[in-house]
């Protein structure tokens, strides 16, 4: 089972098991992780499951794009290269280990 | 497993008046209930109301036995799934895209909104319902759906005949003429509107959906357009209404606010305090349970937020307005697919402009009589008034 480690914006680090096939952001929910908030439940209608993946991470996730990419604009807090909406990634066995930092807000 | 236990106590006269005791007993005692009143099983826990939002293969947003249909003369969105209510969705889209709510609409509300509080008379009682939040919410909607010429006042008619066409349970007679007298006018307007934009388009609604390389059918760009109209306006209107209220009856946190500047977090406090929409329908797509109580396929059930944003496993003293609450997990925009198409908007003309503006103007607002305020509401709920004197 894949591991995932959520970093909140204090530097709290949270690794907790995943389900290949879930996203990211299912995962959070899941696990308690306070840093997601998923308003509109994966739909990406709302901005509010933002997390910057870890830089090591970034070249086997991939940045946002398109849809994806608009959207973001919506986030509360600073959009980066590596912003993405954790809906929109899914947990794959090569994602093991993944790395993500929680913004302060998603509101 | 049992079936809803069965409420048949409650009034809809109540529910209307204050559903908030109701709803904090049914979470303590019965949090699933069949409540006779609105031949509906009520869903009154934050994680139920979520769930069923989220799920919508089980629970589909098509209740096909309401006046809904009647009343818009068509098949909304809101009552489609899957497909069919995305294609629709997409459509009015663009309208909403961040770069146009950040270079058009927010603009276009802050101009509106000095204008509309400029109009407003100085130290005397104001009423903030017809002076400033109705026909503020009506104008940028207008200015946002492509139907600039309609006026405040039609703009308001319009959406309440709707809302009571959809909510007219006991089939009367006279919430339907009303409503088809709306129809009339709205069409026409409409259609002259679409041909203007055929020729001149722009970011607004109509236009985006009008000019689309491949557009949704004429009767369901109507459809969706009112549907925005119908939703597009006691919302916000009743948003300001409240958060002006909890800011006025709580001065400490007026000044705190004042002070620091977060008033996007007291947007969020009012509109789970009061949710402007306090209660949505779901219909089980097959046999399913909630908390070990058997719902039917075909069971109506009703997700009370208005409920959830209270519910005391989330939020301590939920029935008070408190903006410095925290981590503020409301479900008042919805959730899963049909998640409020407004929300952003919301956030940035309320939280954003409005509030900073008019205690920048108006620092020492005072409600009038406070004791005078009449709430009332059942499937949308906010002040009926909010007496205001302004220096």
């Amino acid at each position: 089972m894949p591991k995932i480690t959520f970093i909140s914006a204090d530097g709290t680090a949270q690794t907790v098991d995943a389900r290949t096939g879930d996203n990211v952001m299912q995962t959070a929910l899941a696990q308690g992780i306070e840093g997601i908030t998923a308003e509109c439940g994966g739909a990406m209608a709302c901005a509010t499951c933002h997390a910057y993946v870890a830089d090591d991470w970034a070249d086997k996730v991939g940045p946002a794009t398109g849809a994806e990419a608009d959207m973001l604009d919506f986030a509360a807090c600073e959009v980066t290269p590596s912003s993405r909406l954790s809906c929109q990634i899914t947990i794959t066995e090569e994602l093991d280990g993944l790395v993500l930092r929680l913004p302060e807000t998603q509101i | 497993m049992p079936l809803a236990p069965v409420n048949d106590a409650v009034t809809i006269t109540e529910l209307i008046g204050n559903p908030y005791p109701f709803y904090r007993q049914m979470r303590a005692e019965t949090p699933v209930v069949s409540v006779k009143a609105v031949n509906r099983v009520m869903l009154t826990k934050a994680a139920d109301t979520r769930a069923v939002k989220d799920d919508a293969e089980t629970w589909s947003s098509d209740d096909p036995d309401t006046p809904m249909k009647r009343a818009f003369q068509a098949h909304t969105l809101m009552r489609k799934d899957g497909e069919e209510h995305l294609r629709e969705r997409n459509a009015m889209m663009p309208t909403f895209t961040p770069k146009n709510l950040k270079t058009l609409w927010g603009p276009a509300y802050e101009r509106l909104a000095g204008q509309y509080l400029d109009r407003l008379p100085k130290d005397e009682v104001v009423d903030l319902f017809p002076a400033l939040a109705g026909p503020l919410a009506a104008r940028i909607l207008a200015e946002i759906l492509g139907l600039s010429d309609a006026t405040d006042d039609d703009m308001q008619a319009w959406s309440q005949a709707l809302i009571d066409g959809a909510g007219n349970f006991g089939g009367f007679d006279e919430p339907f003429e009303r409503v088809d007298r709306a129809h009339l006018a709205m069409n026409a307007l409409l259609e002259r509107r679409a041909d203007f934009y055929r020729a001149n388009p722009d970011e607004t609604a109509l236009s985006v959906m009008v000019n689309a390389d491949d557009p949704i059918e004429w009767g369901q760009i109507v459809s969706n357009i009112k549907i925005a109209i119908g939703g597009g306006i006691n919302e916000p209107r009743d948003a300001l209404l409240t958060v002006l209220h909890g800011l006025l009856t709580n001065p400490d946190q007026l000044d705190e606010l004042k002070r620091t500047g977060n008033w996007g977090a007291a947007f969020e406090e009012a509109i789970r305090w009061v949710a402007p929409i306090q209660v949505s329908s779901r219909r089980a797509t097959r046999d399913t349970q909630i908390r070990g109580i058997d719902i039917p396929k075909g069971t109506v059930v009703m997700t009370c937020q208005a409920s959830s944003n209270h519910d005391e496993e989330l939020f301590e003293n939920g029935h008070l307005f408190n903006a410095f609450r925290g981590r503020n997990p409301h479900q008042s925009f919805g959730s899963g697919p049909h998640h409020c198409m407004g929300t952003h908007l919301a956030r940035l003309m309320l939280g954003k402009i409005m509030l900073p503006m008019i205690f920048d103007r108006f620092p020492n607002m005072e409600l009038v009589e406070p004791e005078t305020v009449v709430w009332k509401g059942f499937g949308f709920r906010g002040p009926l008034n909010l007496p205001v004197r302004l220096t």
